[in-house]
């Protein structure tokens, strides 16, 4: 029955935009852009930061008001522009964002049901049975298995984001509607993604639609049935078959040029140095009995699969989290790592870029050039000057250096899009002159351009001499750029691979583990 | 409603003058009509209101002493405002600042009439009990990790208790007419006080804008995490915005008492709620969604020009209470309403 209506059916729209235009204040951010969505299929739009994506979520989500000739019908019955939210709901579209939205403390049943629930009695008492088994039959739905009453702070990140997912399918009747993830699966672990990844497929199985925003193209690719690429406003694919599409076929549309392939090759800069920095025995709460060393000028990636220990290390080694035990030299200073703070380390030369830059990166009320100087503000100022020369002048170097955009050293750090805050969080250590660069997930949630971007002012770093270790789940960075990986298992590196492929990396990563269940020893 | 008005020219105007920029790219310019409007509304409110009693009261409001009363009266809020405000940049909210006044304002006079230290050692001693207060905050906030704003409701109410006891519950007065010439002095034609508190805004502004631990201190503010990341010492710099707060409501406390020629306890309350109220409005000032030490300044002779004149119409204290609410409210939402305009169009 189903196959039937997709395979005869192409005509059959569930969500059709047409002719879709958006002005700002003299800037194009669509300019006609069609888009159809059909019953029964996951399609993904992808374009970069300012490729209007963002905005044509907010036109469908009523945020903005379209230019008049745009046109909206859901499931052929038009939809009154700027939708309201009861009008949404009445079509059965619903939207997943990337904060999710939910209320850690609350139950998956509560955070669910919340603007729906079921009362009953003359002083409309929620009736708490009859909502845990609403909770349980969309969740049922999906074909998993979260208990209703859960705290929804106890669940792992998948299943948060699937609770996130089940309540926008509440008010859709069953094998109809539209439901809209913007890059809701973000900040998801890569390990993580499959369960999501399963649901998605259920509601398309079900004959439920599902437009996904993504940065993640290998994602897009595995998942999705369909493409539709924004470059400036315009579609450049308009609902390509991903079937035989790559990444970079995605990408160079996304871009309009060729991204290069690989950002360098190991061999080409095999110029190494003295080691910089030596890590002997450092255990951490995972961390056990680490050691290695890493040579000036070398770029060592270390992972594994999430939670054994290898994301802990650039905290550890940098003071930000504490060290149980070991010793750190950073050229001819040692460190006792159990008594080392962020500013011992940072004295050394120790710089770390963490991964949460919302919480631990960047102040985002702040400006780009506050950020960007704020390490050195006390050693490159005098106590009752800071100095505006020296300050203009790195955050000039820094922004022109790494492409941030826009280029205005007083825009807030909140106005910046995710990969141009990433490379701010970067930059604020560049002009530091580190002897040792620590990075966790550089490039987490910044699109292919941007990550493009970060890699290659990293490799730029290392070819002055400046050590690198980078902590990462992403196979194709490490071995993009990375001298040497080493692969974590149990809180200590196992295995080190040198110019190795992501799908060597991610092998060796599973290997490792499953040298876990063989030898239980 | 006049001011509405202007508001709403503004921001068109700042509008035209940026044609072709998207929404998001948009930075705001000191020297635009719109971001003038945003960061001086309440200084041009407070014109308004001067001109609006000089006209229908022209006798009273415009006589020297009404406006040396206007300036006299502002400056304890002026150091009230600018104590809490030092913890508020950290990310803090000491409630306590209004009670250390009132205990150092208290200290000063009983220890001069009842003990008959000179004036002197009592403000010393004041100044020195208005620290150990600060200290007491800091420790129970910093090295404890109680919530400030709960902290600091306990400590405040005890600071109130300890000054209504060593006054009996009774005003204390008895301090010389000589002493109060360290408030009210005339400099330029205006009390001393009132450069006090120029001054002391005047010297935060800068350490906050233009200092290495100023900047600390914003980011400490701004996101603690990324300030602990970035090597600064977090904890201290909470620690000593303590300190600073109490120093500045002890200074604060006993200039009142000098100006009063003594003081009673209980009426620390009635600094509790504009203290807080000038803060607030300080955001709404100068750079609007921060707080901020020239802000302060403004808003304590905004609202102490507001009382006054009120009073010269014969309308009662409780007038001055409705006016100190709505000025808070209708500031805070005029900006409010200028950014959205701004920001969302």
């Amino acid at each position: 029955m189903l196959e039937q209506e997709v395979a005869d059916g192409a005509s059959v729209a569930r969500l059709s935009i047409r002719n879709l235009s958006k002005h700002f204040r003299g800037s194009t951010a669509l300019d006609g852009v069609n888009l159809t969505i059909r019953e029964g299929e996951i399609h993904a739009l992808v374009g970069q930061n300012g490729s209007g994506k963002s905005t044509l979520i907010k036109v469908l989500a009523g945020y903005h008001s379209p230019e008049p000739a745009a046109k909206v019908d859901v499931d052929g019955s038009p939809l009154h522009l700027p939708p309201r939210p009861s009008d949404l709901r009445a079509a059965g579209v619903s939207f997943v964002h990337q904060d999710l939205g939910l209320i850690d403390h609350f139950t998956v049943a509560e955070n669910i049901s919340v603007g729906h629930f079921e009362t009953s009695g003359p002083f409309r008492r929620i009736s708490w049975t009859k909502q845990n088994r609403i909770a349980a039959d969309v969740l049922n739905r999906l074909g998993v298995d979260i208990p209703p009453t859960a705290l929804v702070a106890t669940l792992p990140p998948s299943q948060r984001a699937i609770v996130a997912i089940a309540r926008g399918l509440l008010s859709q009747t069953q094998g109809r509607g539209v439901i809209i993830l913007d890059e809701a699966t973000r900040a998801l672990p890569k390990g993580s993604l499959d369960d999501v990844h399963d649901v998605l497929k259920r509601i398309k199985a079900d004959g439920g639609s599902v437009l996904m925003i993504s940065h993640n193209l290998e994602e897009v690719i595995t998942v999705a049935d369909r493409v539709t690429v924004l470059r400036d406003g315009h579609v450049m694919f308009a609902g390509e078959p991903t079937e035989g599409l790559s990444s970079g076929d995605i990408a160079r549309e996304m871009l309009g040029y060729e991204l290069e392939s690989a950002v360098h090759s190991g061999a080409d800069r095999a110029v190494k140095r003295a080691e910089v920095l030596r890590v002997k025995a450092v255990s951490g709460p995972t961390a056990t009995d680490v050691s290695f060393n890493v040579g000036g000028g070398e770029i060592v990636g270390i992972t594994g699969l999430a939670g054994s220990g290898f994301e802990e290390l650039p905290y550890l080694l940098t003071g930000a989290t504490h060290c149980h035990s070991g010793e750190i030299d950073v050229g001819d200073v040692t460190l006792d790592a159990s008594v080392l703070t962020v500013g011992r380390a940072l004295a050394a030369g120790l710089a770390l870029v963490p991964e949460r830059r919302e919480h631990e990166g960047l102040a985002f009320e702040m400006t780009v050039a506050d950020n960007l100087t704020l390490p050195r503000l006390r050693s490159k100022g005098r106590p009752w000057f800071v100095g505006n020369s020296w300050r203009r002048q790195e955050t000039t170097r820094t922004i022109t250096q790494l492409g941030v955009i826009p280029a205005h050293p007083e825009a807030l750090v909140r106005e910046l899009s995710g990969g141009n805050q990433q490379k701010v969080l970067l930059g604020k250590w560049l002009a530091g002159e580190p002897k040792v660069l620590l990075l966790h997930e550089p490039t987490q949630a910044v699109d292919v351009g941007a990550r493009h971007d970060i890699l290659a002012s990293i490799v730029a770093l290392a070819a002055t001499g400046v050590a690198i270790v980078i902590a990462s789940l992403e196979a194709a960075d490490l071995s993009a750029i990375c001298d040497r990986v080493l692969i974590f298992k149990e809180g200590s590196p196992v295995a080190t691979l040198e110019g190795a492929s992501s799908d060597e990396i991610i092998d060796s990563i599973y290997l490792a583990s499953a040298m876990d269940s063989t030898d239980p020893k | 409603m006049t001011t509405t008005n202007r508001d709403l020219t503004n921001s068109d105007d700042g509008a035209l003058n940026r044609p072709g920029e998207p929404a998001s790219t948009a930075h705001k310019r000191w020297w635009s009509p719109r971001t003038f409007g945003e960061r001086y509304l309440l200084a041009g409110v407070w014109v308004i209101i001067s001109a609006f009693f000089a006209i229908s009261r022209p006798a009273s409001f415009l006589q020297a002493g009404t406006i040396h009363s206007i300036f006299s009266s502002g400056d304890v809020y002026v150091f009230l405002g600018l104590a809490a405000l030092i913890t508020s940049v950290v990310g803090e909210l000491d409630l306590s600042v209004a009670f250390i006044a009132g205990l150092s304002a208290t200290i000063v006079p009983v220890l001069v009439s009842q003990n008959g230290l000179d004036v002197w050692t009592a403000s010393l001693i004041a100044l020195i009990a208005a620290v150990l207060a600060g200290l007491v905050n800091a420790v129970i906030v910093v090295v404890i990790r109680v919530d400030s704003l709960i902290a600091t409701l306990g400590t405040g109410t005890v600071f109130l208790g300890i000054a209504n006891g060593i006054s009996n519950n009774n005003p204390v007065g008895g301090l010389s007419p000589g002493f109060a010439l360290v408030a009210t002095y005339d400099v330029l034609g205006l009390p001393v006080a009132f450069w006090y508190g120029v001054i002391l805004a005047a010297a935060i502004t800068y350490l906050l804008a233009f200092t290495p631990l100023g900047r600390h201190i914003a980011f400490v503010g701004s996101n603690r995490e990324v300030a602990r990341l970035a090597g600064i010492r977090v904890n201290r710099i909470r620690f000593g915005t303590y300190l600073f707060a109490g120093l500045i409501a002890g200074i604060g406390g006993i200039l009142l008492s000098a100006q009063l020629g003594g003081f009673q306890a209980a009426a620390a309350t009635t600094y509790l709620l504009p203290t807080f109220a000038i803060l607030f409005l300080s955001a709404a000032v100068v750079r609007p969604g921060r707080f901020h030490p020239m802000g302060v300044l403004i808003a304590a002779y905004f609202i102490s020009t507001g009382t006054l004149g009120l009073q010269l119409f014969g309308l009662s204290y409780w007038t001055a209470q409705v006016f100190y609410g709505c000025a808070l409210v209708v500031a805070v939402a005029l900006v409010t309403l200028v950014r959205r305009k701004t920001t969302s169009a």
